[in-house]
């Protein structure tokens, strides 16, 4: 650990490049800024969660990881919905609303792949920037009380769901829901980066 | 007149021989190898002592990863002997053909990598703070530290001012 502090100690890091993102046990930033759904609604995060949380995901129409992913959305929907907690999509693609990503984009998204759950723009990626986010898709899951338990990917395998061997973010769920300690807390899995306006 | 003829004709084909050897293009399987994530440090380190390495980790359903890669191409074009780019494809695993003809529209003719293994030791074994979003660029210097590294795309200016850096230190 120490070695990696040094290291980054002399490792030049462009600017503004890689942010820090939210820590485990930090409370979920922005809670209150309303964003357009798909449905036509303002939403905020504080009203997309549950009672015993929220599961927040940075998501987009332009990435092929996303789409890869994608067809595990409903069943980790199901699954947090079944123990109270929310779920909501962000898209935070700004440089790309003129390339499939605009408003009207998701819309069409979302009534193709049937999402039963919100899919809001957030314009200027304020959240995105906010959470430190930094590739789609990007998960994060917060307790009751909105603090973040578990961040990265869904599981360990894009391609195939019948491949997976960890799913993370499942996993995550249910032993958030049951009390119990989650292990891993963080994980990572290559994505597209999300596409911010200078 | 005949030898006259005879000599310059023979130049001309073993030049054309030449030119023909040097044109050879690179195979397929060469151009494109497989990479285990405990292989990346050696693959950066074999390069230790003699040139600068730059790092670029593309795929060609990533839109930023293909605008910035004509950049990365010239600056190998530009600093031939000190230094070495290694593009990194992360494409999944079927469209190998796709990374192998973008990489021959580019003119790319000098080995390069195809992502294999598990994504997590991927992304750690290449830099533990990156975040996994493509485009992702390292840049070690001769000397093996790493001068800068970032996530997103860069234009050629910035890749330029980094390579120099690490260069020129």
């Amino acid at each position: 650990m120490s070695a990696l502090l040094m290291l980054g100690a002399w490792v030049q890091q462009p600017a503004g490049v890689v942010k820090d993102e939210l820590a485990i046990g930090e409370h979920a930033p922005l809670t209150d800024i309303q964003m357009k759904d798909v449905s036509g609604a303002m939403i905020s995060l504080e009203q997309a969660a549950g009672a015993n949380g929220l599961l927040v995901i940075f998501s987009c129409n332009t990435c092929p990881w996303v789409a890869r992913w994608e067809d595990r959305y409903p069943e980790v929907h199901k699954l947090a919905q079944d123990r109270n907690i929310g779920m909501i999509l962000l898209n935070p693609n700004e440089g790309y609303r003129n390339k499939g990503d605009s408003y009207e984009d998701m819309v069409k998204r979302a009534k193709e792949k049937e999402y039963s759950f919100y899919y809001a723009l957030d314009r200027n990626h304020k959240l995105a920037d906010a959470f430190g986010a930094m590739h789609t898709p990007h998960v994060y899951l917060f307790d009751k009380d909105m603090k973040l338990a578990y961040r990265g990917a869904i599981d360990d395998n894009a391609r195939s769901a019948a491949d997976v061997k960890e799913p993370w973010l499942k996993n995550a769920i249910k032993a958030m829901a049951e009390g119990r300690q989650m292990a891993p807390q963080t994980t990572k899995s290559l994505g597209c980066s999300i596409k911010r306006v200078k | 007149m005949k030898n006259i003829i005879r000599c310059v004709l023979l130049a001309y084909i073993t030049l054309a021989a030449q030119r023909g050897t040097a044109q050879e293009p690179i195979s397929d399987s060469r151009l494109l190898q497989n990479l285990a994530p405990a292989e990346i440090d050696s693959v950066i380190n074999s390069y230790h002592g003699d040139k600068t390495v730059l790092v670029n980790v593309w795929a060609t359903w990533c839109g930023p990863c293909v605008e910035e890669f004509p950049s990365v191409v010239k600056l190998q074009r530009m600093y031939p002997r000190r230094l070495k780019v290694i593009f990194i494809s992360a494409d999944f695993p079927e469209d190998r053909g796709r990374a192998l003809a973008f990489l021959r529209r580019q003119g790319v003719d000098w080995p390069t990598w195809f992502k294999t293994g598990p994504d997590r030791a991927f992304i750690n074994s290449l830099w533990p703070e990156w975040s996994g979003a493509l485009p992702f660029t390292r840049i070690v210097n001769k000397w093996g530290r790493t001068t800068a590294y970032w996530e997103s795309s860069a234009d050629f200016d910035k890749f330029h001012r980094y390579v120099k850096q690490a260069l020129n230190p």
